[in-house]
């Protein structure tokens, strides 16, 4: 039977009526037009359907869409500021970090979970971050020099305020 | 894929409104982390007429230590206790334990009470719970009870809850003033894995040790045999090489897609060389930091 | 020669910005309004069965069932180099999860609902699972038709056999060469099946519209073989070329995957029966595992013959290849690996034998590197073994073997410009070769160095050409258009290099986008590494073509001598003329404007087409001499720094080099990008990747939790890419390609980094911790 479902979903408010059993990455690309996050493997092990919920990184195959009811949802369409993308989704491009694309918006949700709360991560600490999201593509090296770039040199890239990529 | 079955969902914001929903339905599930449930509605091992989402519970979502026990609520999450100044300062082994489950996708939904309720032979939190002498903190109709871990672990994905149960909590004793601890996990790489084995040793005061071999068997193992030895005895090399000697002999490991049983039996007997030898240093105030593998 | 300015570069992507911020889309983010329909395939639990009986009655009838569809709706064979596959399992099933019908349905929930309800009655076969099964003394035949497949005349299927093509090389008389060798060694290695492991799984959508003209758009290498292959398929229901269009987006990954035709094919078929509805059939992970290519198996038998100086006399391979259920394009890998299984050596007599083995297994395919991966394996493992057995440092015997330009290869023709000497001296001096990593005393730890060569040619037909269109914009901006895919190695950034330094457009205004069949001009498929070279050379014609119509313009236009003209910044410029700056922008749409008031030219619009004229797949059948199947060869030389825990047989990786020969690096960021990812990728299939099959042929991990590729936290910890510029004469700016060359080494040098630092030989592929730590343990006793 459907129930009626009301969240924010990048800073606005949705409201869609679902069955009980629909799970969240569905409802999100299905129902509300948000195609960045992706199912890769639906058991949770590539990370490439990850999404913010209240600022932290879960797997959107592994929930159901009723449990976000009231709660701030973010995908990367969610972290554009004026029409700018983050700096450090600037720093990705400037890299050539990124070769299919296809983990690109769950490594930048979880790179952004972590200069959330750590500025100044070293290689351990940013490979860890996003060891939840398998990449076939480039070896990770890229990635990871992208964010240690920004790390270091948070003026070289555009938006000035490197921790201000999440809104709850 | 999406699920193919139906079932009714329920958010319940108080213990006994949850309890009222499990006993009032047929099958019903309980929902925390969702990292096992949801995989398991998918593929229909679990089939419940509904679903009761613990989250809204506030008193679940706690950490608590008072008179030298540790409370963890059901609903927190691996992050948080990675994140808890409490379990750092005085229960670091079981932030190095947490930090290894999964990836940090998993860690921010999945629980601590979720993985023992799954009791799956591999679940990283049982032979830390075990080593702790840990009690489960139950509801039912009839009221609360506590049962300790190695009697709430009963076997592969089976535990002694009880239809219309809840579990709210887990208690943890601190085994000493000054004591410490290794966990010492093996996958099969550096990425997130489920264990192949693993050890997790407690040092205690005057030579004192508790030691359990996990994912080696259908529950995690104490294994008493060897605490037995390394008791109130100063852990020379020999000791230790005399201890690891007797591993083989306490725990049965099986062979399947993931690991041979050969291998986690030599794995388990050199992590429990490394691990004890590890937290003997640690004790002593030297040792690895928290969270640096051994292997 | 005037120095470059685009080509060379490091270039910033210019798909880049459409990643990272979420607006590129793959084939399941489209939309196609509320018509859209769901298909889930009933599969096949038996590796090999014959089908009895199928009832769908049940599942029509659930509600939101449009219809359901079986092999006898499709009995039409296809297959890319041999025709024996079908949409729709036919009279057999010949591997477990095989496709055997197909539920249509308005939802995907309905759709799958209703799948389970079909019953289909089998009578099992005894399933064949190995190759020694396959060959036996009478075996049981899985394709007993094969004789009478169609296929390309460059096969060659044995009759009555379950061998459906043998590839024999004979340079020479290797039985005179192992007679006159000091040494003569031989020895057997396993590699198994490895999986792609692409993050975005297969998917198509078709569309049969209500004018009888299909549409699909997929996640494809390969738009117009797609179309080509679904054209032939679907021919006997009136189809032809025409009536046939793909569109295929970004696609998530492709590693070989998704070329030619696997699952897409049933979206085309399946559209046809409900026209006038879009149907969508996207994978699943377990599906994508154990229902697309996989890499094949290979038992390698490998006989040497060298002298006391290191110099090979022969080499005998016999490839034995479990090539899965259907062949229709792994046979050509067999075909590839057994004209080239020697290694970029030079040896004046060889003998190969690639037999290419129906197993009912999933169909082998092509997968990245196309079958020299598995044979680098062995051979690189047993030329250190033999090295070792003559007392010859492993680098300086392949340094007095190294084949060099002109040197005649395995099927006759001559070795192509190469510096593969260069790669070998500089890979050996960036690894530390010689000298030794000491680790401490008390440390469980030991490390060893191993060295590889290798190389490949694209495995390509003769005539596979590449070709590219050009429009400018009025504000002076260029699109090209091509049929190239961007599976993540960038070529859409090369082109729009090639084509910005031919008519210095800057790349921030040149659109290089994904293709549709209809729009774009043709390219066989992207594979084989070949889309630089090939595309490359199409692109850079075009945009020449280009530039004549410009010079042509302002010489009739303005009388201005065409000999004296050039481009410069976007405009005209005349040496005979300084003051004369024409800007593109002016003319390119509008053309010129006369005194009069007529305008001269017109849109200017650029053509370039790339075949090469002189492969040809035509060769003795029993000596393979005489053939020019290879355009060209790429080489290069790897080496790695490994660290193993000898009580754990735990690996890690301090340092891993690899130098590559490219030609010319067009972007040697995009270059590095290659060589980083395919190392992560090699490596990952010696230390992690395990494929585990049940004794009834079930794949047993198609998913990530038991079948392990690389996470962030399992790279080595310092990748060195080195490379190599000897200049390809026939390739755009002298490149040639890489793609798929930088993880072929990846399994041998960790094998010889294993013997260097334990004396242990491993020859069976995976080479996992525990498979060390067993080896070291077993080598105690």
């Amino acid at each position: 039977m459907k129930r009626k479902l009301s969240f924010l979903l990048n800073r606005r408010q949705v409201h869609v009526e679902v069955e009980p059993q629909e799970i969240l990455l569905d409802v999100l690309r299905d129902r509300l037009g948000i195609k960045t996050p992706k199912c890769g493997c639906d058991r949770g092990d590539c990370g490439s359907c990850s999404v913010l919920i209240d600022g932290k990184t879960v797997r959107s195959c592994m929930v159901l869409a009723m449990e976000v009811a009231g709660l701030a949802v973010t995908t990367i369409e969610g972290l554009l500021e004026n029409d700018h993308l983050t700096p450090l989704q600037e720093s990705f491009i400037h890299h050539n970090s990124f070769q299919c694309g296809f983990c690109a918006p769950g490594i930048i949700l979880s790179a952004t979970e972590l200069l959330e709360h750590n500025t100044h991560p070293n290689d351990d600490e940013i490979k860890e971050a996003i060891s939840g999201n398998l990449c076939r593509c480039t070896g990770y090296q890229p990635i990871i020099d992208a964010i240690k770039d920004l790390t270091s040199h948070p003026e070289s890239f555009n938006r000035t305020d490197v921790k201000k990529e999440v809104k709850s | 894929m999406p699920i193919l079955q139906e079932f009714e969902y329920f958010k319940p914001s108080s213990v006994n409104e949850a309890l009222h929903l499990l006993s009032h339905y047929k099958r019903a599930s309980v929902l925390a982390g969702g990292t096992d449930l949801v995989n398991n509605l998918k593929s229909e091992i679990d089939q419940p007429d509904a679903v009761v989402d613990i989250k809204g519970i506030s008193g679940l979502h706690t950490i608590v230590f008072k008179k030298n026990i540790l409370t963890i609520g059901a609903a927190v999450t691996f992050s948080e206790l990675i994140a808890s100044k409490i379990i750092q300062s005085k229960y670091p082994v079981i932030a190095e334990a947490a930090k290894t489950v999964g990836s940090a996708g998993i860690r921010n939904r999945a629980t601590m009470v979720g993985n023992i309720c799954s009791a799956v032979a591999c679940a990283d939190s049982s032979p830390l719970l075990l080593v702790f002498q840990a009690n489960v903190l139950v509801q039912g109709k009839k009221g609360k009870r506590k049962v300790a871990i190695a009697k709430w672990l009963k076997g592969n994905k089976k535990t002694d809850l009880k239809k219309g149960e809840l579990v709210l909590a887990i208690e943890i004793p601190l085994p000493a003033k000054k004591y410490a601890g290794r966990f010492v996990k093996m996958g099969r790489y550096s990425g997130e894995d489920l264990a192949q084995a693993s050890v997790v040793i407690l040092a205690l005061p005057k030579n004192q040790f508790r030691i359990a071999f996990g994912s080696v068997g259908p529950v995690p193992m104490r294994a008493a045999a060897i605490e037995k030895v390394l008791n109130g005895r100063e852990p020379s090399p020999e000791l230790i090489k005399e201890a690891k000697a007797m591993v083989p002999a306490l725990i049965s490991p099986i062979t399947d897609i993931r690991a041979t049983k050969e291998y986690r039996m030599h794995m388990s007997q050199v992590m429990f060389g490394r691990g004890l030898n590890d937290a003997v240093e640690r004790f002593r105030g030297k040792g690895s930091d928290y969270g640096v593998s051994l292997l | 020669m005037s120095s470059l300015k685009f080509v060379g570069q490091d270039a910033i992507r210019i798909d880049g910005k459409a990643k990272v911020s979420g607006a590129a889309q793959y084939v399941d983010d489209l939309e196609f309004g509320p018509g859209l329909l769901f298909a889930e395939i009933v599969e096949s639990p038996f590796a090999h069965a014959e089908i009895l009986k199928i009832d769908t009655s049940k599942a029509e009838r659930v509600p939101g069932v449009i219809k359901v569809v079986t092999g006898k709706d499709f009995p039409f064979s296809f297959g890319l180099y041999l025709q024996d596959r079908y949409v729709f399992a036919q009279d057999r099933v010949r591997f477990v999860g095989e496709q055997v019908a197909a539920v249509i349905a308005i939802d995907i929930v309905t759709a799958k609902r209703a799948a389970k309800l079909v019953t289909v009655t089998y009578k099992e076969l005894t399933p064949v699972l190995t190759v020694e099964d396959a060959l036996k003394e009478h075996p049981l035949l899985l394709h007993p038709n094969l004789k009478n497949y169609k296929r390309v005349p460059w096969f060659f299927p044995q009759a009555d056999t379950n061998i459906a093509h043998l590839r024999k090389v004979r340079k020479g008389n290797t039985d005179d060469g192992l007679n006159n060798a000091d040494l003569v060694f031989e020895d057997t290695y396993t590699v198994p099946r490895y999986a792609h492991c692409a993050i975005e799984t297969h998917g198509a959508v078709g569309l049969y519209d209500l004018t009888g003209r299909l549409t699909v758009w997929a996640a494809s290498q390969s738009p117009f073989t797609q179309r080509n292959l679904f054209a032939e398929a679907l021919a006997p229901l009136g189809l032809t070329h025409n009536d046939v269009r793909v569109i295929a987006p970004f696609v998530g990954g492709g590693f070989g995957g998704k070329a030619g035709v696997s699952m897409e094919i049933l979206a085309a078929a399946l559209a046809t029966t409900v026209r006038g509805n879009p149907v969508k059939i996207i994978w699943s992970r377990a599906q994508e595992f154990y229902n697309t290519y996989q890499r094949q198996g290979l038992v390698a038998k490998t006989k040497i013959g060298v002298k006391k100086d290191g110099t090979i006399t022969a080499l005998e391979q016999t490839l034995y290849w479990d090539a899965g259920a259907y062949v229709e394009y792994g046979a050509n890998v067999v075909n590839a690996a057994g004209l080239s299984a020697t290694g970029p050596y030079r040896i004046p007599n060889v003998k190969i034998d690639s037999y290419c083995i129906y197993t009912n297994l999933p169909p082998g395919g092509p997968y990245r590197g196309f079958g020299y991966s598995e044979f680098l394996f062995g051979l690189e493992s047993h030329i250190n073994e033999t090295a070792k057995r003559i007392g010859l440092d492993p680098v300086e015997f392949r340094r007095r073997n190294a084949i060099q330009e002109g040197d005649i290869l395995n099927y006759g023709g001559h070795m192509n410009p190469s510096g593969l000497r260069e790669c070998i001296d500089k890979a050996a001096e960036a690894i530390g070769w010689g000298k030794r990593v000491e680790n401490a005393t008390e440390s469980t730890k030991v490390t060893g160095k191993g060295f590889a060569c290798f190389w490949k040619a694209p495995a390509m037909p003769p005539n596979a050409a590449s070709s590219a269109f050009i429009k400018f914009n009025e504000d002076g901006s260029l699109n090209i258009l091509i049929s190239a895919m961007e599976i993540g190695q960038g070529l859409l950034t090369v082109m729009a290099q090639i084509a910005a330094e031919v008519l210095t457009v800057p790349i921030s205004k040149i659109r290089v986008e994904v293709p549709d069949t209809d729009r774009n001009p043709y390219e066989w498929q992207t594979v084989a590494s070949h889309i630089t070279w090939g595309t490359g050379n199409a692109v850079k014609k075009a945009a020449e073509d280009c530039r004549e119509q410009i010079f042509d313009l302002v010489e009739h236009a303005l009388g201005k001598k065409r000999e004296d003209l050039y481009l410069e910044g976007e405009h005209v410029c005349s040496r005979s003329d300084p003051t004369f700056k024409k800007p593109l922008r002016e003319f390119v749409i509008n053309g010129l404007m006369m005194s009069d008031g007529t305008f001269r030219g017109g849109p200017i619009m650029g053509r370039g087409m790339f075949m090469p004229e002189f492969a040809s797949a035509l060769s003795d059948p029993e000596t393979s001499q005489g053939g020019k199947p290879n355009v060209h060869y790429t080489v290069g030389a790897a080496a790695v720094e490994l660290e193993i825990d000898r009580e754990t047989g735990r690996m890690r990786i301090p340092k891993v080099v690899l130098a590559v020969d490219v030609g010319k690096a067009i972007n040697p960021d995009l270059v590095r990008g290659q060589v980083v990812g395919g190392i992560v990728q090699g490596i990952a299939t010696v230390l992690y990747e395990d494929m585990r099959f049940n004794e009834k042929g079930r794949l047993l991990n198609p998913n990530f939790t038991d079948y392990k590729i690389p996470t962030s936290m399992d790279i080595p910890d310092e990748i060195i890419s080195i490379l190599v510029e000897v200049p390809q004469p026939d390739g755009p700016y002298g490149a040639r390609g890489v793609g798929e060359h930088t993880m072929i080494p990846a399994a041998p040098i960790i094998a010889n980094a294993i013997e260097d630092a334990l004396g242990i030989r491993i020859k069976s592929m995976p080479i996992t911790a525990e498979k060390v730590a067993l080896e070291i343990l077993r080598a105690k006793k």
